[in-house]
């Protein structure tokens, strides 16, 4: 070993053995990867390979190339399916999104009020898909649940949401909001918390009002949270399931049936595998679609 | 106080009012609760009158296998969580910090997996360990936790928002990637090894399904599938307020943790986002 | 971390259990879990419910037969999904609680075993079910399960009610004996009484849509399922079906929005004449009928679904324990099942006590059975409760589609014909693709 001199800008090692180093990198991301690779790859592929058989849990019919898709587009209730899960990420990114930035603005102080109503709109987030179905259940029980109690209370005749096919879906988008606020909400105020104090003061010296701030110096500022959470809640509420099982069946009238309770449904109930394998990497392909173009919009305004 | 000092403090009101909705079903839950299951069958409206009763919690603990549920469902949780954490941060640091071949395509790979949804993998992951004859174990239930890409974004791009010239300064000084990983970047990250310890750990607290199907001894039933089992058919009529007790009960101590770490998800999320 | 790792290490290792020498049966089954009131309990005559009367039957069993131990995976109803899992990943049960409609899924996969052999060396025979059980197991000549019950809907009735609607002689409950008197009682009842004359479960439910379905189809003579792989919805029979229980709702002559405990409270609280709900509330409204003071103090009788078309049937399904195949099961864990079989073939009456049917013919004869309350009036089920063609799979998401299009056409929101051929669509897409 020499005593590095002035002109060695280099480590020692680096002529010796640059392409071991590459490999003693990769050691970092491997032991992930492998993971990843038996977890995800390998079962998506797998899946994939299912999509193109007739099959049921207990072992495999033959092959059927791609008539499981070509049934797929054909199947009314699958259609249906695909348009209840767009119209409900419809109904509750835009929702979780305005929400959650707006809680987070009135919320991102620090006094001690405001991490008391933080934590209340966190709190809902950290209940399993059980428990919120249930409390939401008897909450829309339309003789003695909460709603009606409210409505009652207000002179109004209470409403059967889960019952009827057109407010269905907006209840569980509700009770859906009701549960989720939580990520959002603290997303945005981490970003919040990230602006420039410098950026507030010089909108301060330029006089400009509140409302200016707002959408000249703060919002332009966390962009990029904003995105973040419009992808991320984009994928989570395309992979609705939960809720329609425990609160509606996926009725009334095919009303509340998501992909993935179509899914569930074909695979698990029906015993038709393929048809479900075939149904998820459809919906793989929705998701992939719908948040990618969601990343690409935002390229193009931001650019 | 004038109209525009009323219109300014709107936004406080409405979220205040806000809170309290969010809250109201949450206190319906715990009043129900507290209620006789005979009670509640009779007439749904027992729960404002003024009886209450803690038999059912006393049924949900007297049973003495929710213990063992509990058991299980921290011994995933926690196995999941420090499995994430480990494997996510080395890899965060990878993807963030070091030039290998194949880097960039590798992570979009894995940002991709972000996109896949659990039924396209479930049946695979299934046979997968049947075919391992690892079904029952606390590995099979573990494992696909683990490969959850949020954690490798969340940490890539904790490390990227870290300056590249503490690096260098130590790299300069002849320490190995491994040292400046272990010794340098990640006492920096403990903010962020909170927030993904907190997400991931709650994610895994309440998983249903991959239980469901593949812990189907009762041994190794988790708090979620153990409760799911102890409803009668028709639980929610002739057992309401039961039900309920096991709502709280199941989730009470997520709050808990909630609320001890609290005040790190908020300080920890700060770095992730917002760039 | 690394302390996490040794602490969860000294778990796993202090839950090793020290060796058990008895044989253990492995059980799989739903009715729910209560330990903490029936934990220790082997006393039957002291048992009630569901839950109940199976856990103390299993401790009794476990108490009679001490070189048995009985490991119970206790599932949230029905259990499919787990069932599926664990016979997929090469885990089967010993025994396992299945709905008679499910047993062809299973059966037709080779996963389960044929019982008769078994089920003769302990001196049980075929013969001694009653008949509706047996038609719930026998499939191609054997019998894959042992029935423990046969279950129906039935017309559970408020006599205090029906006596103010003038539909009361000696003591019973005058019942129509086709459509065009129902709705003429109905219509009295709600005459004389201001209230509706059903209580319907018909939120977030579709199975009793499906069961009044098949059961009005059967009545007609004619079959809602041309062959096991052929469902057949577009008759006239299947409209006239819809079109019963369409005409009540439009004369509102029924409860509407009630789920399942709507229902069952509303009933209880005197909502209306008639609920339609299964043989397993027979219990709980005599006990509420008993109570004085309540909605039901005037009286409750309870009846099969009337005739109203020519034939006297009703639908009916039935638990049962089925044995999932296992070539790894020892002759000793075989007798050990065999035997908790025969314990329960021979407590028949005690596991209907819970208001469902006795599967053994022997246990409808004896007065004990006869004296439980209203009992008598169900004992002709035996005879009529008919389940659906015995090769017929998918019952379960079948009887989902149809309840869901049978409720949206009852409600008006499709009309019965396009609700039918919806039906008939979905269904044999499920049976073209078996």
């Amino acid at each position: 070993m020499h005593a590095p001199a002035a002109s060695d800008q280099q480590h020692p090692d680096a002529v010796r053995r640059p392409r071991a180093r590459s490999l003693t990198q990769l050691w970092f991301v491997i032991p992930y990867l492998v993971v990843f690779f038996a977890m995800i790859v390998v079962p998506l592929g797998m899946g994939l390979w299912l999509s193109t058989t007739k099959s049921d849990l207990f072992g495999i019919e033959g092959q059927v190339g791609l008539a499981n898709y070509s049934r797929l587009l054909r199947d009314p209730e699958f259609r249906q399916a695909m348009g209840n899960t767009f119209y409900f990420v419809l109904l509750t990114v835009p929702a979780l999104t305005l929400i959650g930035l707006g809680l987070a603005l009135v919320l991102n102080r620090p006094a001690r009020w405001a991490a008391v109503l933080r934590t209340v709109f966190f709190a809902s987030t950290v209940l399993s898909v059980t428990v919120v179905t249930l409390v939401w259940r008897i909450v829309f029980l339309p003789q003695g649940g909460l709603v009606a109690v409210i409505l009652r209370g207000l002179g109004l005749t209470p409403i059967a949401f889960l019952d009827n096919a057109a407010l269905a879906m907006p209840a569980i988008a509700i009770t859906t909001i009701w549960w989720c606020i939580g990520l959002p909400m603290v997303l945005f105020l981490a970003a919040l918390q990230q602006v420039p104090h410098d950026l507030y003061e010089a909108a301060a010296l330029d006089k400009a009002s509140r409302w200016r701030t707002l959408t000249h110096v703060t919002l332009p500022a966390i962009r990029g949270t904003a995105v973040l959470v419009i992808i991320i809640e984009v994928i989570l509420q395309f992979q609705l399931f939960g809720q329609p099982q425990l609160m509606t069946l996926g009725g009334p009238n095919n009303a509340t049936r998501p992909i993935v309770l179509f899914i569930y449904e074909a695979g698990w109930r029906q015993w038709d595998l393929g048809y479900a394998a075939a149904g998820a990497q459809v919906l793989f392909a929705l998701i992939v679609m719908a948040a990618l173009s969601q990343y690409f919009v935002a390229r193009k305004r931001g650019a | 106080m004038s109209a525009r000092q009323a219109l300014a403090k709107l936004p406080v009101a409405l979220v205040a009012l806000g809170a309290a909705l969010m809250a109201a079903p949450l206190l319906w839950v715990v009043a129900l609760s507290l209620k006789s299951n005979e009670a509640l069958m009779a007439d749904p409206n027992a729960v404002f009158d003024r009886h209450f009763t803690l038999a059912n919690y006393r049924a949900i603990v007297g049973d003495g296998q929710v213990f063992g549920w509990i058991l299980n469902s921290l011994i995933v949780s926690l196995g999941m969580t420090a499995g994430v954490l480990v494997l996510s941060s080395l890899a965060g640091y990878g993807f963030a910090r070091l030039k290998f071949p194949g880097r960039n395509a590798l992570f979009v790979v894995v940002l991709l997996g972000l996109a896949v949804p659990e039924q396209a993998v479930i049946i695979g992951r299934h046979q997968m360990f049947a075919w391992a004859a690892l079904h029952n174990t606390y590995f099979a239930l573990i494992m696909p936790g683990m490969a959850a890409p949020f954690g490798v974004f969340l940490m890539t791009q904790f490390f990227r928002a870290i300056p590249a010239d503490l690096d260098e300064a130590a790299l300069l000084d002849g320490a190995s990637h491994f040292t400046v990983f272990w010794r340098v970047l990640l006492p920096l990250t403990i903010p962020a090894q909170a927030t993904l310890g907190i997400f991931t750990f709650l994610s895994g607290w309440n998983e249903y399904w991959w239980p469901l199907i593949s812990a189907t001894r009762k041994d190794m039933f988790t708090l979620t599938v153990g409760i799911a089992s102890q409803q009668m058919n028709f639980a929610q009529t002739e057992g309401l307020g039961f039900l309920m007790a096991q709502a709280v009960f199941a989730g009470l101590p997520i709050l808990v943790v909630y609320l001890f770490f609290q005040k790190y998800i908020v300080q920890a999320v700060a770095g992730a986002a917002g760039r | 971390m690394k302390r996490r790792v040794w602490f969860a290490l000294l778990f796993l290792l202090s839950s090793c259990a020290p060796h058990d020498q008895r044989t253990a049966v492995v059980i799989q089954r739903f009715f729910g879990a209560c330990e903490a009131d029936y934990g220790q309990q082997t006393d039957l005559a002291k048992a009630d419910g569901e839950c109940g009367i199976m856990t103390t039957m299993i401790n009794r069993f476990e108490a009679e037969n001490p070189d048995v131990r009985v490991s119970q995976n206790i599932v949230f109803w029905p259990g499919y999904d787990q069932l599926t899992a664990a016979l997929s990943s090469n885990n089967p049960p010993d025994l396992v609680t299945m709905h008679g409609s499910v047993i062809a899924d299973y059966q037709a996969r080779g996963l389960l075993d044929p019982l008769d052999a078994g089920l003769a060396a302990q001196g049980i025979q075929p013969s001694d079910f009653t008949a509706a059980a047996r038609r719930a197991v026998t499939l191609g000549g054997w019998t894959w399960g042992l029935p423990i019950d046969s279950w129906t809907t039935l017309w559970h009735v408020n006599l205090g009610l029906f006596r103010k609607a003038g539909l009361v002689r000696d003591g019973h409950p005058i019942m129509p004996h086709s459509p065009a008197e129902l709705l003429a009682q109905a219509r009295q009842f709600k005459a004389r009484t201001g209230k509706p004359y059903f209580v319907q479960i018909s939120a977030n439910e579709y199975a009793s849509f499906a069961r009044n379905f098949y059961t009005l189809i059967l009545q007609q003579g004619s079959q809602p399922f041309a062959s096991p792989t052929r469902a057949n919805f577009n008759t006239p029979q299947a409209a006239a079906a819809l079109q019963v229980f369409r005409d009540i709702f439009t004369a509102d002559l029924t409860t509407k929005n009630e789920d399942y405990s709507a229902a069952i409270a509303g009933f209880m609280a005197g909502e209306g004449g008639v609920v339609l709900v299964g043989t397993w509330m027979v219990s709980d409204f005599d006990a509420a009928a008993a109570k004085p003071g309540s909605a039901l103090s005037g009286g409750y009788a309870v009846v099969p679904f009337p005739q109203l078309f020519a034939r006297n049937v009703s639908w009916a399904d039935g638990h049962n324990w089925v044995m999932p195949a296992n070539p790894a099961r020892t002759a000793k864990q075989r007798n050990a099942a065999y035997r908790f079989l025969r314990f329960f073939a021979a407590h028949d009456y005690d596991w209907s006590r819970t208001g469902h049917l006795p599967a053994m013919r022997s246990v409808i004869q004896t007065p004990q059975w006869q004296s439980l309350p209203h009992r008598a009036e169900l004992a002709s089920l035996a005879v009529t409760g008919t389940p659906l063609p015995k090769g017929l799979r998918r019952q379960f998401p079948i009887e989902t589609i149809v309840g869901q299009e049978a409720a949206a056409a009852i409600s008006g929101a499709k009309p019965i014909s396009q609700a039918l051929a919806d039906m008939d669509r979905r269904v044999n897409a499920i049976l073209n693709n078996l």
